[in-house]
């Protein structure tokens, strides 16, 4: 039992999954901060650096170094030419929660766009999904 | 835009692109041996520079006019890592990261 979990918690593929949700987790967390955050004279605002009086921020900040640290674990064991096109399944992830969590309105070239990649994402998958099954 | 801006944007995007072959190299070595750290070390100053010439360009630009170059890595990735770290890359899945690609540019372009 512990055997198989632990065999499911390192797998590239979970860990692929898992870098794609800290991503988006992060930038939900990160537009909540920006939005909160106390507005600095003008010369000092472009940097960001207000943002960091936000809990938001650094909650968004922790899912961006959990992220890079499950991708750099993917990048081990699964080639760039699959999982660079499948980590890309943020921009499906990242409207559709902005659009549930954040409120924010999706046009419909918008959600053209999004299916376009959810189908690029899958192409690509799916010939590695077979693969994985006849291992 | 000026010829700085779109020289700027260009070096983000290829600052991009050269740091993930670069992290995808040093994950390929032992991970406490130098080979890993000098690339491990270049590809992490290589996004660190990309995402600070990034924020910079935010400054002046949409982030709407700046994301469809974001959306090119894709294609210019998967092309890369076949040249140069001779990894498979079929029909197939060149068609799925340009579709992507797409994807990117239109979501950008509403």
């Amino acid at each position: 039992m512990i055997q198989k979990m632990k065999a499911f918690l390192l797998s590239p593929w979970f860990q692929l999954a898992l870098s794609v949700i800290f991503v988006t987790t992060a930038e939900v967390f990160l537009k909540r901060g920006a939005v909160e955050a106390p507005r600095l004279s003008e010369e000092l605002n472009w940097t960001g650096v207000s943002g960091l009086a936000s809990a938001n921020v650094w909650y968004g900040i922790l899912f961006v170094l959990a992220s890079f640290v499950s991708w750099l674990y993917v990048l081990r064991f699964i080639p760039l030419t699959i999982a660079f096109p499948l980590s890309n399944f943020v921009h499906v992830l990242i409207p559709l929660s902005s659009w549930v969590f954040l409120n924010e309105f999706i046009s419909i070239q918008r959600w053209c766009g999004i299916a376009l990649v959810l189908c690029g994402v899958l192409i690509v998958a799916k010939p590695v999904a077979r693969m994985e099954e006849n291992l | 835009m000026t010829p700085i801006s779109a020289l700027l944007i260009f070096v983000a995007l290829i600052l991009f692109i050269v740091g993930q072959l670069l992290l995808k190299h040093a994950m390929e070595n032992g991970l406490g041996s130098a080979r890993f750290a000098k690339f491990f070390g270049g590809g992490l100053a290589a996004m660190t520079v990309s995402f600070f010439i990034t924020l910079g360009l935010l400054q002046h630009f949409d982030l709407s006019y700046l994301y469809p170059f974001q959306g090119l890595s894709v294609v210019i990735i998967s092309l890369l890592a076949a040249a140069i770290l001779r990894e498979k890359l079929t029909p197939r899945l060149f068609l799925g990261a340009a579709l992507i690609s797409v994807g990117v540019i239109v979501v950008s372009l509403s």
